[in-house]
């Protein structure tokens, strides 16, 4: 393992560099050109892939290659965390154009009934521990998706002149509700969960040899197949079809027959749903679970979808890939400012890029 | 060398007179609203004096019996006050009977119908009463009464010369006030103008030393496009558009739908940043700039101010204010200054409020003024934006499909505002249009585009007869 | 007697000049806040009413700031925690620790205050609606780990105190305190009315309307959203060190994204273009549990419900009054007004029949 402190300044070195680099072909050669937004916008690009390029250069110097993907697959369960929440924030913002500030909250009200399901199923006599999780899963993603359904059916629907800010408001009274209501339902005692498994799995690979928890694997497997299956729904069913539609213009769609109202219904029912499997892995991840415990989650799956432009589902999953890369490498950088270093990086790549990684830009009519 | 910095030494000067040119306007407006409001507060203190003197002669008028305006008001008041109290008695009275009659039997209604009778004839006589003692009150003292006429009329004497001395006193006193704002504003008004004339002298003579730098368009052409060029991915928009623009003309620019009309506009006042071509601009009759170096915001103040094709105003505000967004350029106060309200931002306010009034009441929208645009009819939305771009009093003002949504009575109301602007105030308008009967109407000159390229460019009598325009429009090969 | 009666028109349109001026409401509303100040010294006010007032106040401070960023600029912002947060660790610090005299502690708040939002500011030229809200909420956890991380200025996690504020060597009572935050409070309510009522007013509200017409009115987007940013932040750091100047204590973890949260739903819940119903809302989210609710027996039994009060109100009020509460006070005075006149003309047509 190379120096740390060394790695630290070369990176800084880097990414000053790069800005500096910007900064004076910009202002100094691209200052009279006709086409400087689209010079620019090159510019970024080389800039972003270079930048990157040299940070994973000197990452890997440092750590050795193994090392980081070791780190990584110790950190599978926080990407399948944040993939999903991510897809469940995109999924609602495609369909209601909104931020849904409720969706750690929903996902925390699953994990909690899921929670007291599996302890109510210890009582059974003749049933393995897996079975009773899986009971308590499948039970604490019910109730979640009945819930993001009331939400929608309920609440955000029933509202006269409900902006897309209003509606934010609204998922914001609902984090409030719920809170009020989670410690009246289940106690007020913090919620952990028994893993699936508490293994670990070996991989040799050449020489060297890599360890992935089993319940990661179960974690995975589980994320897996339950995007699979939604991303074959949005691809194949008509379903999907109604929220593509829906997501490029609500009135459009529900003018060509689309029932907007079923699709939005879903969607955040749906959404609910992969809040609460990320909540039920987060709560078995040996996390105590509290009301607010899914909070920072929520915040990094919006930093997510910004970063892979909220309009799209694979960008935004890319953009889940990375966040969880940055913050389970970050530690071995620097201990005290880890997330400060993740935040700025994210900041700084969205600042590159406006519209998320992948977005494009559309011209504006006047 | 030196001649760089002549030319760095005429643009200051401009931009100064520019300045002071603003700053005298301003004045000047000032001071007619400053004198306006000090004959009115005179007007309203004659009138309180007057009145003052009529009360303080009551008493002794009526006791005279004569006539004094304040005591004929007063005794009319208190008259329509009494007839309108019986009258409202009166009534309660009918309508209390016609309850009773309702409700009782049909052999005691003539005994109520007598009762309501009498019932009248009592209120007939308390009115006649009372009537008489308010004559009473306002009638003359019959014992001594010429003795009474003369104090009266001695009294009054005195009181009219009393009136004369202080009517005089609030003229002399109004007159003191105009001048004392005259004399400032003025005095003000001399300086700017004599720095004017110094400023003005200095760039004459700096302007012959100079070579021209109006990048040789001649004298009477306002705009000059030249090879402009917009492309958007692979689509050509404009290509290779040239025409030009002449002082104080009408300049109607058409097409097919899709022909890059609004294209044009947005590369005018640089919503877009065309790929080719370059835009002269004669900003004032020595000045031409190249309209490719300044940023949006900036165009409205080298004189050019568009209107949008659906129409963009700003909802939560009255429409005078409305106008006031668009007079923002106009506003030379501070942030701090506007942060505590400087006299100097209310004096800016009030002036700049004035000229939006008199800007809805040349369009005919006073009754609109304190509204909130929304709900408001189009054509009336229409013109709102219309007299918005008034305000900064452009050289050019650009108007995208003017008439869209008009009806017929509506576009020929905006076909004669638009000359009358045009008469006005000597500017220039260039506009697009689909409603052929408006452009033909209106325009001196019209150029018709198709798929951003120039078809032909004259008259209306003449694109009227030209057969690619005709070919364009009716999709003929 | 004739002489008195037009003695006493004069002088009542003189009071109604007095009544119409836009300052009149705030100052009237100040002495209001004051009374609270001389019934709680009289011992006629429980603690938990003046601290409610207070909270209000200050609050509302940051809510009007933000106020002129979202309900006249338009653009959304969650990072006012982190603002708030760094007011009150800048005067915890510097004048609580080092014992800086006030006026460079304001200074340097300012100071940063005003760098900050020209960051966001330029931000904001690049990144816009929904994005730039997210963004700005990850300035404010950039913001908050760094109060966790840096324990040296901001006491980590064991929060900093603020006890030994002086001014000229003398102690400085909390009845002053409250005093200076109420006088604080009535001049930023006549600040945000002068900003409004003003060109600068107007040009944020165009902004909002139509980022395009703005421009082509020669409004420069650069010089008024950075401007709105520096408003916004500089009331958020006002904000900030009232709050550690009465409360005496500032909590890194506090400064989080509910507080953030908390500040949007109050705008939007009392109406974020009306100054009152700023002030409605804040008091609604942050004052009424503190003061009407906390003395409620059934509210204190069941603490869980407060919240659940509020986030329930939060939701009711967006779902069904948009334009927030005070647009509902609005209608119903005006419908009230109706009403009685409908009533009296009822009562007229009764007694004296129709009109002739």
């Amino acid at each position: 393992m190379g120096d740390v402190n060394l790695a630290v300044k070369e990176i800084f070195a880097i990414v000053g560099g790069i800005i500096l680099v910007y900064f004076l072909v910009d202002l100094l050669v691209f200052r009279k050109q006709l086409k400087r937004p689209l010079y620019r916008s090159r510019l970024i690009n080389v800039l972003l892939v270079l930048g990157i390029g040299s940070v994973i250069y000197v990452t890997l110097k440092t750590f050795t290659w193994q090392l980081i993907v070791q780190i990584f697959l110790l950190n599978t369960v926080d990407l399948c965390i944040l993939m999903l929440a991510t897809t469940g924030v995109v999924l609602i913002f495609k369909t209601s154009v909104t931020t849904n500030f409720a969706q750690g909250m929903m996902a925390t009200f699953g994990a909690f009934f899921a929670a007291t399901v599996v302890i109510r199923l210890s009582g059974v006599a003749g049933m393995s521990l897996s079975t009773r999780l899986f009971l308590g899963l499948l039970a604490g993603v019910l109730i979640s998706f009945l819930l993001g359904l009331f939400i929608d059916v309920a609440i955000i629907r029933r509202g006269r002149y409900v902006t897309s800010v209003g509606k934010q408001m609204i998922t914001m009274g609902l984090v409030m509700v719920l809170m009020g209501l989670i410690p009246v339902l289940f106690g007020t005692n913090p919620i952990t969960l028994p893993a699936f498994s508490y293994d670990v799995e070996l991989i040799t690979i050449g020489e060297n040899f890599l360890v992935i928890p089993t319940q990661n694997l179960y974690a995975i497997a589980i994320t897996f197949a339950v995007l699979a299956l939604l991303f074959a729904a949005l691809r194949f069913t008509k379903w999907g079809l109604g929220v593509r539609a829906t997501a490029s213009s609500e009135i459009v769609a529900s003018m060509m027959g689309v029932n907007t109202r079923v699709i939005t219904a879903m969607s955040w029912a749906i959404a609910g749903g992969l809040g609460a499997i990320a909540a039920f892995f987060f709560a078995s991840s040996g996390t105590q679970v509290q009301v607010a415990s899914m909070v920072p989650v929520q915040v990094n799956a919006f930093m997510a979808a910004v970063l892979g432009s909220f309009a799209s589902f694979g960008g935004s999953l890319i953009g889940a890939f990375l966040i969880t890369l940055f913050s389970s490498v970050a530690p071995f950088f620097n201990d005290t400012w880890q997330n400060v270093i993740v935040y700025a990086i994210i900041l700084l790549l969205v600042l590159a890029k406006p519209l998320g990684l992948f977005g494009k830009k559309t011209a504006k009519k006047v | 060398m030196a001649k760089m910095i002549d030319a760095l030494r005429i643009r200051l000067c401009l931009k100064r007179i520019e300045t002071l040119q603003a700053r005298k306007t301003f004045l000047e407006n000032l001071l007619a609203l400053q004198l306006n409001r000090i004959d009115m507060a005179k007007a309203k203190q004659e009138r309180q004096c007057r009145q003052q003197t009529d009360i303080s002669l009551a008493h002794t008028a009526i006791a005279a019996g004569e006539a004094n305006g304040y005591v004929t008001a007063e005794h009319d008041r208190r008259l329509e006050q009494l007839k309108q109290r019986y009258l409202l008695r009166y009534r309660a009275l009918r309508e209390t009977y016609k309850r009773k009659l309702a409700k009782v039997l049909s052999e005691r209604q003539a005994e109520i119908k007598e009762q309501r009778e009498r019932a009248f004839q009592a209120l007939e006589r308390r009115k006649s009463t009372a009537l008489a003692a308010l004559e009473a009150r306002f009638a003359p003292d019959a014992d001594h009464l010429e003795l009474r006429k003369t104090a009266y009329a001695e009294l009054k004497a005195k009181a009219e010369t009393d009136l004369a001395l202080r009517l005089q006193g609030i003229t002399a006193r109004s007159d003191r006030a105009r001048e004392k704002v005259s004399a400032r504003m003025i005095k003000k008004i001399e300086g700017i103008e004599r720095s004017l004339l110094a400023r003005e002298q200095a760039t004459a003579a700096l302007k012959d030393k100079l070579p021209k730098s109006d990048y040789g368009i001649p004298e009477d052409v306002l705009l000059r496009i030249e090879n402009l060029t917009m492309r958007f991915g692979g689509l050509v928009a404009v290509d290779d558009l040239s025409f030009d623009v002449k002082q104080g003309e009408i300049f109607g620019l058409i097409g097919p739908n899709g022909a890059g009309k609004t294209t044009v506009f947005n590369c005018i006042t640089k919503f877009y940043r065309p790929a080719a071509g370059r835009m002269y601009f004669r900003k004032n009759p020595v000045e031409v700039i190249r309209l490719n170096d300044y940023p949006v915001h900036n165009i409205i103040r080298q004189g050019i101010v568009r209107t949008f094709q659906n129409v963009e105003l700003v909802w939560e505000l009255p429409v005078i204010d409305n106008l006031l967004v668009a007079a923002h350029t106009l506003f030379r106060t501070g942030f701090f200054g506007q942060l505590i309200h400087t006299r100097k931002l209310k004096q800016e306010e009030a002036v700049l409020r004035k000229k939006a009034t008199d800007i809805l009441a040349m369009l005919g929208l006073l009754p609109y003024a304190h509204m909130i645009p929304f709900g408001l009819p189009y054509g009336i939305l229409k013109k709102i934006e219309l007299a918005r771009t008034l305000m900064v009093d452009p050289r050019m003002i650009i108007l995208d499909e003017p008439a869209a949504g008009l009806n017929d009575a509506e576009t020929r109301d905006l076909a004669r505002i638009i000359r009358t602007i045009r008469d006005q105030n000597q500017t220039t308008i260039f506009l697009v249009e689909h409603d052929m009967g408006l452009v033909m109407d209106v325009c001196d000159t019209i150029c018709a585009i198709s798929f951003g390229k120039k078809l032909a460019l004259g008259t209306p009598r003449e694109i009227q007869a030209d057969k690619a325009v005709r070919d364009a429009y009716l999709g003929e090969e | 007697m004739l002489k008195l009666r037009t003695l006493l028109r004069e002088w009542g349109k003189n009071l109604n000049l007095i009544i119409k001026h836009p300052y009149f409401g705030f100052v009237v509303f100040g002495a209001l806040l004051l009374v609270v100040l001389l019934l709680r010294m009289g011992g006629l006010v429980q603690i938990g009413v003046v601290n409610a007032v207070v909270l209000t106040m200050i609050y509302s401070i940051i809510a009007l700031g933000f106020s002129l960023l979202l309900g006249f600029g338009g653009l959304a912002s969650l990072g006012t925690a982190g603002l708030v947060g760094l007011g009150t660790f800048v005067m915890g610090y510097f004048s609580g620790i080092l014992n800086w005299p006030l006026l460079p502690t304001l200074a340097l708040a300012f100071g940063i205050a005003i760098v900050v939002g020209l960051i966001v500011g330029f931000i904001s030229l690049r990144i816009e609606g929904m994005y730039l809200a997210i963004i700005t909420l990850g300035l404010a956890e950039i913001l908050r780990a760094f109060f966790i991380s840096y324990d040296k200025f901001t006491g980590g996690f064991s929060g900093r105190s603020f006890r030994n504020f002086t001014i000229f060597n003398q102690p400085v009572s909390t009845e002053a305190v409250y005093v200076t935050i109420t006088v604080v409070f009535v001049l930023a309510m006549i600040a945000t009315i002068n900003i409004i009522k003003s060109p600068t007013g107007r040009a944020l509200l165009a902004m909002k309307n139509s980022d395009s017409a703005a421009q082509s009115l020669g409004i420069s987007l650069m010089k008024y959203r950075l401007l709105a940013f520096i408003i916004s932040t500089v009331f958020a750091v006002l904000g900030g060190i009232l709050y550690i100047m009465y409360i005496k204590f500032s909590y890194a973890p506090q400064w989080n994204l509910a507080f953030s949260l908390e500040i949007l739903a109050a705008v939007i819940v009392g109406g974020a273009q009306s100054i009152f119903g700023i002030i409605l809302g804040v008091f609604l989210i942050y004052g009424l549990n503190l003061a009407v609710l906390n003395n409620i027996p059934f509210f204190v039994q069941n603490p869980a419900l407060i919240v659940i009060f509020n986030g329930a109100l939060i939701v009711l009020v967006v779902m069904f009054y948009p334009g927030g509460l005070i647009r509902l006070i609005q209608t119903s005075h005006f419908k009230l007004k109706l009403f009685l006149q409908k009533l009296k003309h009822r009562m007229k047509v009764r007694r004296y029949g129709e009109d002739d």
